[in-house]
């Protein structure tokens, strides 16, 4: 009886311990395993795919995982280091830089199909450090007016007008010496919903040697105008978060916000019949407001072994091709980022879309340097200041520059 | 061998004695050998994630490890011990910490003890149904309460607010200001903590004799004085290992810190150590940086619990 007891748990040590490391036994499919950050409507559709496409063959069975964003990329860096982790990842394009440097994804260039890769448009095909990286099945993440026709008929098409929207929509309705209802709301705190305020007035972000730009005159006009939208028009409430601003524009405490695609289908279906315009026009600068777009593709893991790699290549072509490109920009309204679907009618299958794509035209491709972490980092604490008034838009964005300096030295010189 | 007495397993070894034995193998090691059989399991994963990371984050510590060393890091003895304490932030770091853990573990205690001697008093009807609702906060998951919490703490729209203005007061911007924020983050702990204490007190009062009470009463000693000579110093051995334990908690408490301030705001004005560590570490890759900041918390820990227990003389008797 000792005997069987001793070999059970030795049994249960043991096993626990073994993993598979060589091809599977004759007849047992391949399994690939993807990690993905997809937001809820396109992690069904995956789990969607995967399901089908695991039935219509034996060859092949592929898994997925659902990480968030930031979970997702030191989960797998952590894996990937140490030869594990799964086959692709999907995330954004900015994600790029960092795993480019820890060498945890592989490069494609020599892997997939040249023809195949020909298809892709220039946005579809994220690079670092001149090598290809990831293969995107959509461009997105790129912030859009978002508005409730029946509260606000029409968009502001300027700044100016925006502004003005203080005048008519922020209202008290109960009396009370508060508003309860204000023109618009969004996360104004958060630097990457602060972009496209910073590119109508001529600035960005960074350098092409990845050198911060903050502590310029630009930057300080976009601060002080979200300053004045609060402070001065009363367009927008005087704290917002995320998750603030998405129950009162959802609750109609609010006509508009400005939110990016992971959120539309959240506000339809919470009933809201939202419509979307682009971020208005500067007529100060004569430049829009751009929000930065971000492909989001599939990267490979380089501890794939080579008996593996046709299998998850497949996988990969299948995932970012023609036909699942157009399945999405249909199902989904997401926008491609394959020449002959971005061509086809399929563009104009929905309003959606349609809307989506023309903020499209007017964003910045977000950077993929992996300083662009540090940047969002030394942005966030000097604005924060600003927006509560302990420091001067000027003192902001100089802070900003300072800290953004600061940050990239201990991270990439020490 | 007949009169040998029974072992720990209730066989007697005049049974065992008969039997035949295993060549080259005693009783008493055929019995180590089985008990390490059964804890070998528990032992070997204790060590994969308990000791080892320990060792490695010690190892790591004295690494340059960051974003590009990530494969090939190389030890470099204490630079980065130095490069933790001549950090500008540091300092004002750990006092905050200090300070967020005293505050904290102070309220955690002192409304825990209260409750607790309050639903022990004879006169408190629906005991049961009270110690449910004092215990939700407890049994409610922390990032829940952290980030419901947040909600509430909003300037315009938050339960709080709307209390203090219901009251006559001003509102505060809670989440706006380093000072407020930092506030929020400490109510919100303390809401999280108390029924914790209040637990442990609970069960520490429910072994002091009630002769002992009865007695005091009897000599005309008032409640306060029943609570400073028989319930404080009769709760002390359940309590302060308690304290430690909640201190260990609050002082790496990332969790309520991170989710109510989020991550540090404003302007990173609102960190304890253990989030200025996972910022270090995972937002700015700077792991040997990091892992030796947690090496001087686990020694402030380390220091302050031996410390605690011997001047508290815990483990002794109060009889």
């Amino acid at each position: 009886m000792r005997l069987l007891v001793c070999a059970l748990f030795l049994a249960t040590a043991v096993g626990g311990c073994a993993g598979a490391s060589g091809p599977p036994p004759e007849g047992e499919p391949v399994v690939v395993r993807i990690w993905h950050q997809k937001d809820a409507a396109e992690r069904q559709f995956l789990d969607d795919w995967a399901a089908a496409y695991n039935a219509s063959q034996d060859t092949v069975v592929v898994e997925t995982l659902y990480k968030e964003t930031e979970e997702l990329r030191n989960h797998y860096v952590f894996a990937a280091i140490g030869g594990k982790g799964p086959d692709l990842i999907f995330g954004p394009a900015d994600n790029m830089g960092t795993l480019g440097i820890t060498e945890t994804i592989r490069p494609l260039d020599s892997l997939v199909d040249p023809d195949f890769l020909a298809g892709f448009s220039e946005d579809g095909r994220v690079t670092y450090d001149g090598k290809l990286y990831g293969l995107a099945d959509q461009i997105g993440n790129h912030l859009t007016f978002v508005y409730n026709p029946a509260l606000l008929p029409e968009p502001p098409e300027t700044l100016d007008e925006l502004a003005a929207l203080g005048r008519t929509l922020t209202r008290d309705t109960d009396g009370d010496g508060d508003a309860d209802q204000y023109a618009l709301v969004w996360n104004y705190t958060e630097p990457f919903f602060f972009i496209p305020f910073l590119t109508s007035f001529g600035g960005w972000v960074m350098d092409d040697a990845g050198n911060p730009t903050l502590d310029t005159p630009e930057t300080v006009a976009a601060i002080q105008y979200v300053l004045d939208l609060r402070d001065r028009y009363g367009v927008i409430p005087r704290e917002a978060d995320y998750e603030t601003a998405k129950a009162l524009f959802r609750d109609d405490y609010a006509a508009a916000t400005i939110d990016g695609p992971w959120s539309w289908g959240g506000y339809q279906d919470a009933g809201v019949d939202v419509q979307l315009a682009p971020l208005p026009l500067n007529e100060q600068t004569g430049l829009r407001a751009q929000p930065m777009a971000a492909a989001k593709a599939y990267s490979l893991n380089p501890a794939v072994p080579d008996w593996k790699l046709p299998a998850v290549l497949g996988v990969l072509q299948l995932l970012t091709g023609d036909a699942i490109q157009a399945q999405m920009a249909r199902e989904l309204a997401t926008i491609p980022v394959r020449t002959a679907v971005r061509q086809s009618d399929v563009m104009t299958s929905s309003e959606t879309l349609t809307q989506s794509l023309a903020q499209i035209e007017y964003s910045r491709p977000m950077p993929t340097a992996p300083q662009m972490r540090q940047i969002w980092d030394a942005m966030r604490g000097p604005y924060q200041l600003v927006m509560n008034g302990q420091v001067s838009a000027e003192e902001g964005a100089r802070l900003m520059q300072e800290q953004a300096e600061k940050r990239i030295a201990d991270t990439f010189l020490n | 061998m007949l009169n040998a007495p029974n072992d720990a397993m209730g066989v007697e070894t005049a049974t065992l004695a008969s039997a035949p034995r295993r060549a080259g193998l005693s009783e008493a090691a055929r019995r180590r050998w089985f008990l390490a059989v059964l804890l070998g399991p528990t032992a070997v994963i204790v060590l994969a994630v308990v000791a080892f990371p320990f060792v490695y984050n010690v190892a790591i510590s004295f690494s340059n490890m960051n974003i590009y060393t990530l494969r090939d890091w190389e030890l470099i003895g204490l630079d980065q011990y130095g490069a933790v304490f001549r950090e500008p932030a540091f300092w004002s770091v750990f006092f905050k910490t200090i300070v967020w853990t005293v505050v904290c573990v102070a309220f955690h205690v002192g409304l825990g003890v209260l409750l607790a001697v309050l639903l022990h008093q004879s006169f408190i009807k629906g005991k049961s149904a009270w110690r449910v609702l004092l215990i939700i906060p407890w049994a409610v998951p922390q990032y829940i309460t952290a980030l419901t919490w947040r909600g509430e703490f909003n300037f315009e729209f938050g339960a709080v607010n709307l209390l203090i203005e219901g009251l006559g007061g001003s509102a505060v911007s809670w989440l706006s200001d380093p000072f407020t924020a930092f506030v929020a983050a400490i109510i919100t702990n303390v809401w999280l903590g108390f029924p914790f204490m209040m637990v442990i007190a609970l069960g520490g009062l429910q072994s002091i004799p009630r002769e002992l009470y009865e007695a005091a009463e009897v000599d005309g000693a008032s409640a306060w004085t029943q609570f400073r000579t028989i319930t404080a110093p009769l709760l002390k051995p359940v309590m302060i290992p308690a304290i430690t334990l909640g201190t260990i908690w609050t002082f790496n408490n990332i969790n309520v810190v991170w989710l109510v301030s989020n991550g540090g705001e404003p302007n990173d004005q609102t960190h304890i150590l253990v989030s200025y560590v996972y910022e270090a570490a995972f937002s700015m890759y700077r792991f040997g940086w990091a892992a030796a900041l947690s090496m001087v918390i686990f020694a402030v820990l380390f220091v302050f619990t031996q410390v605690f227990l011997n001047r508290t003389q815990a483990t002794e008797s109060v009889y």
